[in-house]
């Protein structure tokens, strides 16, 4: 992907050893996140977030459907990342299907948890309008339009601020209804519920160069990670999900270790995105 | 419009706009309203005969612009100086770029132009320093020079059948070691006697090529023909036991100084600023906003937040009034 | 159902004459050569234009011109109804195709022999008149991208409904059965590059249709060469000399 010189690939690896990274940042240092929320209008609910040259776009759309007969008090999310061919030349045609998979998948055992959907990120259970008969189904795309590294982080960040930017439409259900009947609905075109946001997590990527680790990195400090580790984080310290990338092995205590400092790194960021969506919300109602 | 992708708040806006607005009426008195986009007609005076140059084609007996940019006149020629583009070789220019191929006799190499540019490896110096023919050994060896990816910096030798050819026969070309490379649009950088800098003070190499690629690194001894062939040896000798020993404290001690990373970066995020703001890029104009970014203590990585962009365009404003004056 | 009321009004309160309000920005993706983001109405687009570069793929040189090409892609939230399509269906292969034609017959491809162009559009929203807008987003990337034209090429449809021709058709009023001409036209060279039509229509009727989209491309251009000179004069006084 990133063809780097041996000096380059030094310089960098020396960067991060010496934690001074190619653009002045130490290895806990984040880029700033710009966040922008409501720029898809045909959607519940959306948001664009650029951390330097990565550009993601993320958006909700709820629709009305029958829950899992297994899990009747839920209602479903689905994850769905797409990589533009406008990013880079070479996710045009099939190209960019390998990224959007492994980006989907990381994202949904980031944010849903596992199948059951308990521990979910999300909580499902307030998805439920009628039990066993409807609910809500939370259709999240993400799109990358530009690409600089840390995609993972970016389309987190992104769904999480697309997520407080949702209104779920008020569903009034029709009394009346029992036994095997699908209730009738009357979806509310006024009254929105805003989506509980306080307990989504962010993901922050911790990506190991040489013997050290850093955030947010740039797609040329990717192209020189042994190994990499996401990790969700909800405000409340919780570990919501955990996926690990790049093929070298990690020392179980290493990984520890590393849980412990993208808790740090996600308190300032969970700060630091909560106050620019409160400021991207008022922004928007201004305009 | 193009829109810088920043978030400012109400005063830096303010100030900024201001910033800009001030360089928008030291040039305008400059140049009148020259710019022109596709397929703008461009006024011409058919009585002293015309030439037709690059960016310009003829429609219905007129003169039209078929990209967007600056009408230039010089004499009888009538061209269209394009701003965003990519870049467009000269003979003699300096250029950096990256190795993408070793094919035979010759390597590819990516300089932001439309084509891959060559370099044979017959116009090339030899490590040996010594002119003669090429062997096929020297052919079998051509890895040990240039190998993919390297980031090489070179002069444009000229246009041949097969594509614009480079040429590095001085010991200040060849390859690039530790730095960054860093890439601007062409447009913001002038031809000028001087390409190469080593800035002493800072303990950094500055290579600014022509084609908007940048390279900022630690500053490596030019050495002429004479003694090259010890240095080398003794280099060798230095670099072999860092590249196959694999032990991280090994490795670390040869990383680049502190303080010269330091500087590496600042001048890379200085030139990541003006680039970004649309300025042209010199070795003054970079070293005087390294200089602005150390006077008032930023942190280098906080160069690429609001505050400074703004600093920098009321600096650059307040420069070119001083110029202009003068 | 009434397309047009009475009072003359549209179902957006538009006149029938009327555009959606558009807008153009220039250089939205970082990483390309040429880019822009451009907005008709609730149709969002952004084109990304890499090269004139080396050709990729040596099969596919051509020795005496450029080689263009163009993809179309569509997010999956940019419909009102949430759909999951595969990647090159039938309709953006075909849109991916006219836009490639479309952009061709103005670059000037001659200039560059044995080179490619890859022009990428992205649709963020689609309220109808997706064409016209990728159309009118891939001329401003191209111009953004210093690469030669004859012309910048200009989009816009138009349709006839209630026995009314009506300018720039959103989604609805696209979706109502009636006649839904798109048009591309290069205004300084005067000529047609683009012209689809999907339902019947007596000539005199296209002649006005036809018309009235052509006034629309005139509007677009207007616009989008102001978009473009802004540009250039602001890249020029911030270089400085």
């Amino acid at each position: 992907m990133v063809g780097l010189s041996i000096g380059e690939k030094h310089f960098i690896q020396g960067g991060i050893a010496q934690d001074l990274r190619s653009d002045g940042r130490k290895r806990l240092t984040t880029r700033p996140i710009y966040v922008e929320t409501g720029v898809i209008s045909q959607a519940n609910g959306s948001a664009r977030v650029r951390m330097g040259a990565t550009d993601v776009i993320a958006s909700v759309k709820a629709e009305l459907g029958r829950p899992n007969a297994l899990q009747p008090d839920k209602g479903k999310v689905v994850v769905n990342v797409d990589c533009s061919p406008t990013a880079a030349p070479m996710f045009e045609g099939r190209g960019g299907e390998e990224l959007s998979a492994e980006l989907s998948v990381a994202l949904q055992c980031c944010l849903l948890g596992g199948k059951s959907g308990s521990g979910a990120g999300i909580d499902l259970s307030s998805l439920v309008v009628v039990e066993g008969k409807i609910c809500w189904d939370l259709y999240i795309d993400g799109l990358v339009v530009s690409s600089d590294g840390n995609l993972l982080d970016a389309l987190g960040a992104a769904i999480k601020a697309a997520l407080s930017n949702t209104g779920i439409p008020k569903v009034n259900v029709a009394a009346g209804a029992s036994g095997d009947e699908q209730p009738e609905v009357d979806v509310s075109d006024e009254e929105f519920l805003q989506f509980d946001t306080s307990r989504v997590p962010v993901i922050v990527t911790l990506t190991k160069v040489g013997r050290h680790y850093i955030v947010d990195a740039t797609s040329e400090e990717e192209s020189q990670m042994s190994s990499a580790v996401s990790i969700s984080i909800n405000r409340q310290g919780h570990i919501c999900g955990l996926t690990k990338r790049g093929g070298a092995g990690l020392d179980p205590s290493i990984i520890l270790d590393m849980i412990s400092v993208a808790k740090t790194v996600s308190e300032q960021l969970i700060n630091t995105l909560d106050s620019h969506i409160a400021a991207a919300e008022a922004g928007e109602e201004e305009s | 419009m193009r829109e810088l992708q920043l978030s400012l708040n109400q005063t830096q806006k303010v100030r900024l706009q201001r910033a800009l607005e001030k360089l928008e009426f030291l040039s305008s008195k400059a140049n009148s309203n020259a710019s022109v986009t596709v397929a703008d007609s461009i006024p011409v005076n058919y009585e002293d005969g015309l030439l037709k140059g690059h960016g310009t084609s003829e429609f219905n007996g007129e003169v039209v612009a078929t990209v967007c940019g600056i009408v230039e006149r010089v004499n009888k020629l009538v061209y269209v100086r394009a701003l965003r583009a990519r870049y467009k070789p000269e003979v003699g220019d300096i250029i950096v770029g990256r190795v993408i191929e070793v094919a035979p006799k010759r390597w590819r190499v990516e300089i932001n132009y439309s084509h891959d540019a060559v370099l044979m490896l017959s116009s090339m110096n030899l490590p040996d320093g010594i002119q003669r023919r090429r062997t096929a050994l020297d052919e079998l060896n051509m890895r040990s020079i240039f190998e993919e990816n390297d980031v090489i910096c070179a002069e444009v030798r000229g246009f041949q059948h097969d594509g614009l050819h480079l040429q590095a026969r001085s010991q200040k070309y060849g390859k690039l070691g530790r730095g960054q490379l860093l890439t601007v649009p062409s447009y913001l950088v002038k031809r000028r006697k001087q390409h190469f800098h080593n800035l002493e003070n800072y303990g950094i190499d500055l290579i600014i090529g022509c084609n908007g690629f940048i390279w900022v690194g630690e500053h490596v001894q030019v050495t002429d023909d004479m003694v090259v062939d010890q240095v080398n040896k003794s280099e060798q000798d230095d670099a072999k036991p860092d590249e196959n020993s694999f032990s991280p404290e090994d490795q670390e001690k040869n990383y680049t100084r502190q303080e010269t990373r330091e500087n590496i970066c600042r001048a890379a995020n200085a030139i990541r600023v003006l680039s970004t703001l649309g300025f042209n890029i010199t070795v003054e104009v970079i070293t005087e906003t390294v200089d602005l970014s150390t006077s008032i203590n930023v942190a280098i990585h906080e160069m690429l937040g609001s505050e400074f962009y703004v600093l920098v365009a009321e600096k650059e404003s307040v420069r070119r009034s001083m110029t202009k004056k003068k | 159902m009434e397309y047009v009321s009475p009072e003359g009004l549209r179902l957006d309160g538009r006149r029938p004459m009327e555009m959606r309000q558009i807008r153009g920005e220039i250089g939205v993706v970082a990483k390309a050569d040429g880019s822009a983001l451009f907005e008709m109405g609730n149709t969002k687009v952004i084109a990304a234009v890499y090269g004139p570069r080396e050709v990729q793929n040596r099969s596919q040189q051509l020795n005496d011109s450029a080689l263009v090409r163009c993809e179309y892609t569509m997010a999956n939230f940019s419909t009102g109804d949430r759909m999951r399509k595969p990647k090159g269906d039938r309709r953006s292969t075909e849109i991916s195709l006219v836009i490639r034609q479309t952009m061709e017959a103005c670059i000037m491809t001659h200039l560059m022999p044995r080179s490619q162009i890859d022009i990428f559009v992205q649709v963020l929203q689609a309220d109808g008149g997706t064409r016209s807008a990728c159309i009118n987003a891939a001329s401003l990337a191209l111009a953004d991208a210093g690469i030669p034209m004859r012309d910048l090429v200009t989009s816009c449809s138009a349709g006839y409904l209630n026995s009314t021709p009506l300018l720039d058709l959103n989604y609805i009023e696209d979706s109502a059965g009636g006649a839904d001409v798109t048009l591309g036209i290069m205004p300084k060279l005067d000529k047609v590059t683009l012209l689809q039509m999907d339902a019947k229509l007596s000539v005199e009727t296209f002649e006005n249709v036809m018309q009235l989209a052509i006034e629309g491309c005139k509007a677009v251009a207007t616009y989008i060469r102001e978009v473009l000179l802004e540009n250039t004069k602001q890249l020029e006084y911030r270089r400085g000399i």
